[in-house]
């Protein structure tokens, strides 16, 4: 086996092996998600169940906050509250970006490049602009539905170019010789791209609304108390930081493994950073 | 070069990979100035010959066995020994051999100029000059032209003209003219001939088809499955007087027939397709392609690639819009209906091409022969399953397995697959584009019957598009000779193998008679 091929053959392996870590590790928080309320020792938000700031210990293991709440207790009651809120932003990016991108590839040709202008220019504005001015013009509350549509263009533009890039392979060309309907080619194109791909783009669209819902959160303009998100919990955590490292690190190194999760389930693809 | 003549001496050479061989005890002898054809199908193991020989085996291959080259002493093939000849190596230009950003030229002459050892501008010159020696090449300024520009028949040209400015010893040709249309093969075979004649190289040519056997003379090593079924001259093995396998393989000769076509009448019923006026050209003032094929009957559009005959398929299946003209198919004219109009006449309409991108590789076998019948009627699922397995048997694909996607097939079995979805289509017509392409002798054997089954049993109209002469006549009665993209002749197929009047159809007709193997027309 020549060197290159050995190399193209390795790294479908690796590829694989770290989709199902990133898998295995989504299918894990998932399941600290579900179980949240019976794995946390502590409700969301009661204070004053041990001394403040106390440092990581047997019967505090991540610690205790500045108003003596369970950081363990909160970070995963916060991990659930940031699953949540990203998982419905996922399904508006991909429904509005995703869905109308593949229908926009099948309009009149002027008519769908028009529409792939807009969303490329769209597209070109950081996210977490975006994603803040729709919380400005709608409420915080809406702050999952701003971050979905923010990440939307992005998803909007790749769902283009697939189907278009499809819609004018030969095999399709050919297809449409032989009296193959337009419509025949968008349920083949859907069918096989929404076995395909669901999954990874569904996992991309996760990490991207996660980062938006994240920041946006961190920056004020998101999640409000008592519901706070891993995002809120950092922010908060600012002012003991330097003496009281546990309040940040924890909430912090549950988003980045929920991120990283994301990620590789996506095949590591970074075409939808914000 | 060896004293004594011997280039190239291979003993009992293996080649196996995970176990599998793909090359079994193989020896052969060359001398300088000859030539062995070696000739098997896809995987019979000519690939590994020619990975071990030119230097770039895998390391996975499990190789035993000696070469020996020239006068040097047989060193284990495992090793590859560095050849004390010079060897050069003649690739396919469908194989991509050229870095796409770079043009043609500049990559050729740096190859010369590596094999010589002489500076740049010289190499250029030797390939300018071996250029010029080919009968029939292009001038040297084609090649100036990257190879995403450049059609493939250029830079075949351009590839022996590098392997002959080498001045090798020993030339190692891997498919090097396959897929190029027979006319072009046959000039490029012809011109290989005559260098190997005037510089005296050994000769060692590669090939799953039979024009390489029947053009260069030589021995033909017959190779399958790793193993030598036998060797001899083309002329013994096309004989009859072979190997029940090389029989086989040798069926595919390229062979016309003067008899009349028997069982096909030349009565046949209403018009189906008709094209008027239509003109390729743009803005041209000559008068514009007109003829009619009726319901049953069968055309084919022979010519060279460029001559007009794929323009004009196209047109046909509206895939491009001619400048002028109307096309009528079933009485109704295509480019005056709206669009589901057109999708709702043109299901009558069947496409098998050699494109191997033709069907949507992300389907399943059995998704991409259902397709046709889920999309125009309301069947059953059991009804679309027993039309399904009827057509996969009638192509010999019933044994598959039906989830496989199209992209794990064989380029064979998706050729096969688009005549079973054309089958379940019912196709008044069926466009037929090269449909022999790229397959090797067995499988191109294999097609004609598959096609020539559909033809009789279902009895749609032919459109056939190709530049090989037997083709047409296995597929159509009738035909159009394109030139230029105009028809410079018409008739029976019989009759313009008979007495061909235009000199492009004389070309063509000579391009696929082998001198001492296949029947030739009086004509040529």
């Amino acid at each position: 086996m020549s060197a290159t091929e050995s190399a193209s053959q390795t790294a479908p392996f690796l590829r694989a092996a770290l989709r199902l870590i990133g898998w295995s590790g989504l299918g894990l928080i998932a399941v600290a998600v579900a179980l949240s309320d019976f794995l946390a020792h502590f409700p969301a938000g009661v204070g004053g169940v041990g001394p403040m700031l106390a440092a990581p210990s047997a019967l505090h293991a991540f610690g205790t906050d500045l108003l003596g709440r369970d950081v363990l207790s909160e970070t995963l009651h916060g991990l659930s509250v940031t699953v949540v809120r990203a998982f419905l932003g996922a399904l508006v990016a991909i429904a509005v970006g995703g869905l109308f991108g593949a229908v926009a590839a099948r309009l009149p040709r002027v008519m769908g490049l028009t529409l792939r202008g807009a969303m490329g220019v769209l597209a070109a504005i950081p996210a977490l602009l975006l994603a803040i001015l729709a919380i400005g013009l709608s409420a915080r509350l809406y702050a999952p539905l701003a971050a979905g549509l923010a990440a939307a263009p992005l998803a909007f533009v790749r769902a283009h170019d697939r189907v278009d890039a499809l819609s004018r392979s030969t095999h399709a060309e050919y297809a449409r010789a032989t009296g193959i309907s337009a419509s025949t080619l968008l349920r083949r194109d859907l069918t096989y791209e929404f076995r395909d791909t669901l999954a990874t783009v569904a996992a991309r669209a996760l990490a991207a609304v996660t980062i938006i819902l994240s920041t946006v959160s961190f920056l004020g303009f998101g999640a409000t108390p008592p519901a706070r998100d891993l995002g809120l919990m950092i922010a908060a955590a600012r002012a003991n930081y330097l003496h009281a490292w546990w309040t940040a690190a924890f909430p912090a190194l549950a988003l980045v493994v929920l991120i990283l999760c994301a990620r590789l389930a996506a095949d590591l693809d970074e075409g939808e950073r914000p | 070069m060896s004293d004594t003549g011997r280039i190239l001496e291979i003993a009992e050479l293996s080649v196996a990979r995970s176990g599998a061989a793909d090359l079994d005890r193989f020896s052969l002898a060359l001398d300088a100035g000859e030539s062995v054809v070696v000739l098997g199908e896809a995987g019979s193991g000519k690939e590994a010959l020619i990975r071990v020989l030119g230097g770039f085996a895998d390391r996975t291959d499990q190789i035993s066995g000696t070469i020996r080259f020239g006068n040097a002493e047989a060193r284990p093939a495992a090793k590859r020994p560095r050849p004390s000849i010079r060897i050069a190596y003649l690739a396919s230009p469908l194989a991509q051999p050229f870095v796409g950003h770079v043009g043609v030229l500049g990559q050729l002459s740096r190859v010369v100029a590596r094999k010589l050892g002489s500076p740049l501008a010289s190499a250029r010159e030797e390939l300018r000059l071996a250029l010029e020696r080919l009968v029939g090449a292009p001038p040297l300024a084609v090649l100036n032209e990257k190879p995403g520009t450049l059609d493939p028949v250029s830079m075949a040209w351009g590839l022996l003209a590098c392997a002959c400015a080498q001045t090798p010893d020993l030339m190692l040709a891997d498919h090097p003219f396959a897929d190029l249309g027979p006319n072009a093969v046959r000039t490029l075979l012809t011109a290989l001939a005559a260098e190997q004649k005037r510089l005296g190289f050994a000769l060692l040519y590669t090939t799953e088809g039979l024009q390489p056997a029947g053009r260069l003379g030589g021995r033909v090593v017959v190779i399958r499955d790793g193993k030598v079924v036998e060797e001899g001259p083309a002329a013994r093995l096309a004989s009859g007087h072979a190997h029940a396998y090389t029989r086989t393989l040798f069926k595919a000769l390229p062979q016309l027939s003067l008899d009349e076509p028997r069982g096909r009448s030349a009565a046949r019923g209403q018009p189906l397709l008709q094209v008027y006026g239509l003109d390729l050209v743009a803005g041209s003032r000559r008068e514009g392609l007109t003829f009619e094929l009726r319901r049953g009957a069968s055309l084919a559009l022979v010519g060279e690639e460029g001559s007009g005959r794929r323009e004009l398929a196209r047109a046909v299946l509206g895939l491009d819009h001619a400048p002028a003209g109307r096309v009528v198919f079933d009485a109704v004219d295509l480019n005056i209906l709206s669009q589901p109009m057109t999708s709702r006449l043109r299901r009558r309409i069947a496409f098998i091409t050699g494109a191997d991108d033709a069907l949507d590789p992300r389907m399943t076998l059995w998704d991409t022969v259902d397709e046709p019948l889920r999309a125009h009627l309301k069947l059953s699922g059991d009804l679309v399953a027993g039309y399904r397995e009827a057509a996969l048997k009638r192509v010999g694909l019933a044994s598959h397995d039906g989830r496989r996607t199209v992209a794990t097939l064989s380029a064979f079995d998706k050729r096969r697959l688009q005549v079973a979805r054309a089958i379940v289509g019912a196709p008044l017509l069926a466009v037929v584009d090269e449909p022999l392409r790229g397959l090797d002798a067995f499988a191109q054997t294999i097609m004609r019957e598959v096609l020539t089954d559909f033809r009789t049993h279902q009895g749609p109209a032919f459109l056939v598009i190709t530049s090989d002469f037997t083709v047409a006549q296995a597929l159509a009665e009738e035909v159009m000779v394109f030139k230029d993209k105009k028809i410079v002749e018409r008739g029976p197929i019989v009759d313009v193998l008979r007495s061909p009047k235009e000199a492009v159809t004389r070309d063509l007709i000579a391009a696929v008679t082998l001198p001492g193997l296949s029947q030739s027309p009086p004509s040529v």
